[in-house]
């Protein structure tokens, strides 16, 4: 007699549910640019002439090398500016952590496009920077090109690869070092065949998160690139329209972009392949006191990292207070920037919030049911459920804007022009972060919990609401204020998607940087900071964690 | 003495089967668990022990076969409707909650009255020894006290059944006993029946009515300590529950050969290869007292390990290595080690276990 049961219960309407929106909001808007890329323009024929011309004509061939380029350059850069202030403030006693800490984060969060304008600024044709420097007669090039797109990436997101290592670089069991120590090994030479080896998860996650980040940014390379062009701004081009719109060619070089982006996946896998290290932690790594010359250039190096990685942000929030004439800015303090923004484009904001807030509501029920799904259920359906989640990590938000324009345009899901869609669009790229952070907090909490609760008699459904939601909550809430901050500073994806009614900061801070309007950008910039600052403030507040857990 | 309002309950088990893909976890397992009684599982890990627990529990569903509690069968039923109390290995206490609440929160499911509730309350608390505890936080608690807020959780809802998963594996060897006994003492008080899962042979011996050894899957043997210590039948159980010495021999024509010795079989009717079972205690050395027909073989001490109430000699013999203990040993105890010596292996303490592992029924034939 066989009675294998299969039990109907709320997780098989999650999981039906969680495909549901997988299918509609992902594979399905992500299809058809597949499709549009193996369509001729001409015949409407199924062909390979999209690709064949990526691959032949130079501007394409030149736009595949710039990106590589751009994502090993901002990959490299980040990976040494981020292992470095790890290191340096996981091992060496240094004054004020907290302060290197949060000049990091605001560094992360930082809006996007104040990065590209503020370095112009400073280091830009007529940048302040340069000026001072000609003024005492240090001559240096301006800050275009791929010089100026590698560095700007670099100081980017150096924070995520500082955050991601500096938690395993403080979870080595010291042991082991002192053990290479005592074997004789030079303390350099330990750092590289132990030290580095063992974080190699923590180094290779951030060097795929970096890359991909810098190949799908487009903002960067388009106001201080100049000529350097990369798949990403081609492809806004050619959908833009700007130069003739090109449907096929752009879904066809966003193919080209997600696939650059899969190979750096798959070669992350490899590199881990066999580097699954458990360490039971006895003593952790100490803090280093160092004195005299050697405290000195440690404390330089970590501020100097962090400053110049924060100084856009800085350079924006200064800017904002400037006096105006037009796009030009004058000497002296005023708040007419402020002023121009309430009266005039004010309507950004109240989107930009709405937009966020409904996401982030949306991202936090659904991820933190997709993330217990993904950790609690593992099954056939629930691994695939996981592997699909990757696929928004890869997709630039240019190419998912892209994708959702061509399949919600028309019936039967007709979206274009709405706030929908771009609520819509942030929520599927940033569901996989909820969802991914929600089952790493489940693996803090043992699943012994909840048979407890149900040997208590408690149905598994609320056994899930009275112990497991409880225990997750400050991670779900840590995390849900991360999504509001990227939600809030999405630029990709909306400029794709927006309308005038729907506009929303980041789009309007592009447009008006694009427009030479600074002072407007430099407010509406310092508005977003402070409610990204705040928002962040209030994660940490809210999880009582570190600035790691919020990743 | 017990008290009436426990539902207390006796468990049958009949057919149970389980696989995870290819792989046979639960073979057919056959159990019936008298109404009051200490029931323990003991196996090395993947026995299956835990399996079993589990699905009793419901919280996985076997293959087949049908588990009976007061003749009713609950296979069918989600976990939450068996009315069986659990307690866990790593105990499993809701960090959020205060002890008050974890042992408050299977009777809140119940919709008890708030008077009741806090009777209840306070009363399994007081039955754990944790009076006072009540607005505690567990993270304040050491790991034999959060343990105990477990065993008053799972008690408080009066289940039918108790289960328990290794409740002390996790403690040091001092609380582990001190908490065993006071587990052993609850249970005889209230009289619930009570299953428990441990890989500890020693915990097994000292709480269990009756003891299931499993292996594999399978049922090796279910009967009381004393009969699992001194008559093995299998021997998985013997090699598992304390200490056993096991030398290679032969029958052969009615003579049992250790070694160079022969000497006439206490079990007729088998011919072939066995394994000669005794435990440490049982070995008898040169000028030990004994009564009764014994094998006698050479050797020599090779190593004497001292452990305070008694010694270990492990011996080379003729047949092999055997350990002796000897209790209470002297202080030239030392000395020994690399003199011959003369080995006795009384045959009313020995086992005999074919090559299929079952044992040699004394008079067998």
């Amino acid at each position: 007699m066989m009675s294998r049961r299969f039990r109907f219960d709320i997780w098989t309407f999650v999981l039906i549910g969680a495909w549901a929106i997988l299918l509609i909001l992902l594979i399905w808007p992500l299809s058809s640019i597949l499709r549009a890329s193996l369509i001729d323009n001409e015949t409407g024929t199924l062909s390979l002439v999209h690709y064949v011309e990526i691959f032949t004509t130079r501007v394409y061939q030149r736009a595949i090398g710039n990106t590589m380029i751009a994502g090993f350059g901002g990959m490299t850069g980040a990976l040494i500016l981020g292992v470095t202030l790890a290191f340096v403030t996981t091992r060496f006693h240094i004054y004020g952590r907290a302060v290197i800490q949060t000049l990091a984060v605001i560094a992360l969060v930082s809006p996007p496009f104040i990065g590209a304008y503020a370095w112009i600024v400073l280091f830009g044709a007529s940048g302040v920077v340069r000026k001072v420097l000609a003024a005492i007669g240090i001559s240096i090039p301006p800050l275009y090109g791929v010089a100026g797109v590698i560095m700007v990436f670099s100081f980017k997101f150096f924070p995520h690869v500082f955050l991601i290592t500096s938690g395993a670089l403080a979870a080595i069991n010291r042991s082991v070092e002192e053990a290479a120590e005592s074997l004789g090994v030079s303390p350099m030479k330990r750092l590289f065949t132990i030290t580095f080896p063992l974080i190699l998860p923590a180094i290779s996650a951030s060097a795929l998160l970096t890359f991909v980040l810098s190949i799908a940014d487009f903002g960067t390379p388009r106001i201080i690139g100049r000529d350097f062009n990369v798949l990403a701004t081609e492809a806004f081009n050619l959908y833009g329209g700007e130069v003739g719109e090109n449907p096929g060619m752009a879904s066809a070089l966003s193919i080209v972009l997600i696939a650059l982006s899969m190979i750096i996946v798959f070669g992350q896998r490899w590199v881990l392949r066999k580097n699954v290290y458990y360490s039971n932690m006895i003593k952790k790594p100490e803090r280093q006191q160092v004195s005299g010359l050697k405290s000195l250039g440690l404390h330089v190096l970590a501020y100097g990292i962090v400053l110049f990685g924060a100084l856009p942000a800085i350079i924006v929030v200064l800017f904002s207070f400037r006096r105006t004439s037009g796009p030009v800015f004058q000497p002296g303090l005023s708040l007419q920037s402020y002023e121009k923004v309430i009266s005039t484009v004010s309507e950004p904001i109240w989107n930009t919030l709405i937009f966020s807030s409904i996401a982030v509501v949306a991202i936090v029920i659904t991820g933190t049911l997709i993330g217990y799904l993904i950790s609690r259920r593992p099954s056939f359906a629930t691994g695939s459920l996981d592997a699909i989640l990757m696929v928004p990590y890869v997709v630039p938000g240019i190419v998912m804007g892209i994708a959702f324009i061509t399949r919600f345009n028309d019936p039967p899901i007709a979206l274009t022009g709405t706030g929908l869609i771009i609520i819509l669009a942030i929520y599927i790229r940033r569901l996989p972060y909820s969802a991914r952070s929600v089952s790493a907090a489940l693996k803090q909490v043992g699943p012994n919990l909840e048979d407890a609760a149900v040997s208590l008699g408690y149905s598994p459904g609320k056994a899930f609401m009275k112990v497991t939601v409880p225990l997750i909550v400050p991670g779900i809430l840590a995390g849900a204020l991360m999504s509001f901050v990227t939600a809030m500073n999405e630029l990709s994806s909306s400029l794709v998607l927006y309308v005038g009614s729907t506009i929303t900061m980041p789009v309007r801070i592009y447009l008006s940087v694009m427009d030479g309007e600074y002072g407007t950008a430099s407010a509406l910039s310092t508005i977003l900071l402070v409610m990204t600052v705040a928002a962040v403030y209030a994660a940490f507040h809210l999880s009582g964690r570190k600035e790691s857990a919020l990743l | 003495m017990r008290q009436k309002e426990w539902g207390v309950a006796g468990l049958k088990i009949q057919g149970l089967a389980k696989s995870y893909r290819e792989v046979r976890v639960l073979e057919n397992i056959n159990l019936d668990i008298a109404s009051g009684e200490f029931f323990t599982l003991l196996g090395p890990s993947g026995c299956g022990k835990t399996t079993l627990l589990r699905t009793i529990a419901g919280f996985q569903s076997q293959d087949r076969g049908e588990i009976i509690v007061n003749g009713e069968r609950i296979d069918h039923k989600p976990a939450h409707k068996r009315d069986i109390g659990m307690v866990f290995q790593d105990y499993a206490i809701f960090p959020h909650l205060t002890v008050a609440e974890n042992v408050a929160f299977g009777l809140k499911a119940r919709s008890l009255p708030k008077s009741e509730i806090r009777t209840r309350v306070d009363e399994s608390l007081a039955m754990v020894r944790l009076e006072g505890y009540q607005n505690r936080l567990p993270a304040e608690m050491s790991g034999g006290q959060q343990q105990r807020i477990g065993l008053a959780r799972a008690m408080a809802i009066r289940p039918t059944l108790l289960l328990m998963d290794e409740p002390l594996s996790n403690l040091d060897a001092k609380l582990r006993i001190e908490l065993r006994e006071d587990i052993r003492d609850i249970q005889r008080r209230l009289g619930i029946t009570t299953i428990y899962v441990t890989h500890d042979q020693e915990e097994a011996l000292a709480v269990s009515d009756r003891i299931c050894v499993m292996n594999k899957g399978n049922v090796e043997q279910i009967g009381t300590p004393f009969e699992i210590y001194r008559k093995p039948l299998r021997r998985f159980a013997a090699a598992f529950v304390g200490t056993m010495n096991f030398v290679p021999g032969r029958i052969e024509g009615g003579r049992l050969s250790i070694g160079s010795q022969s000497i006439p079989s206490p079990a007729g009717g088998i011919d072939g290869p066995i394994e000669v079972a005794i435990r440490p205690e049982n070995v008898l050395l040169a000028g030990d007292p004994h009564r009764g027909e014994a094998i006698t073989l050479k050797g020599e001490v090779r190593k004497v390990t001292f452990l305070g109430r008694e010694a270990h000699y492990t011996l080379s013999t003729e047949a092999g290595e055997i350990v002796a203990q000897v209790a209470d040993p002297e202080r030239d105890f030392i000395e020994m080690e690399g003199r011959p010596i003369e080995v006795k292996l009384p045959l009313g303490r020995v086992a005999l276990f074919k090559s299929n592992g079952d044992v040699v029924e004394a008079g067998q034939g």
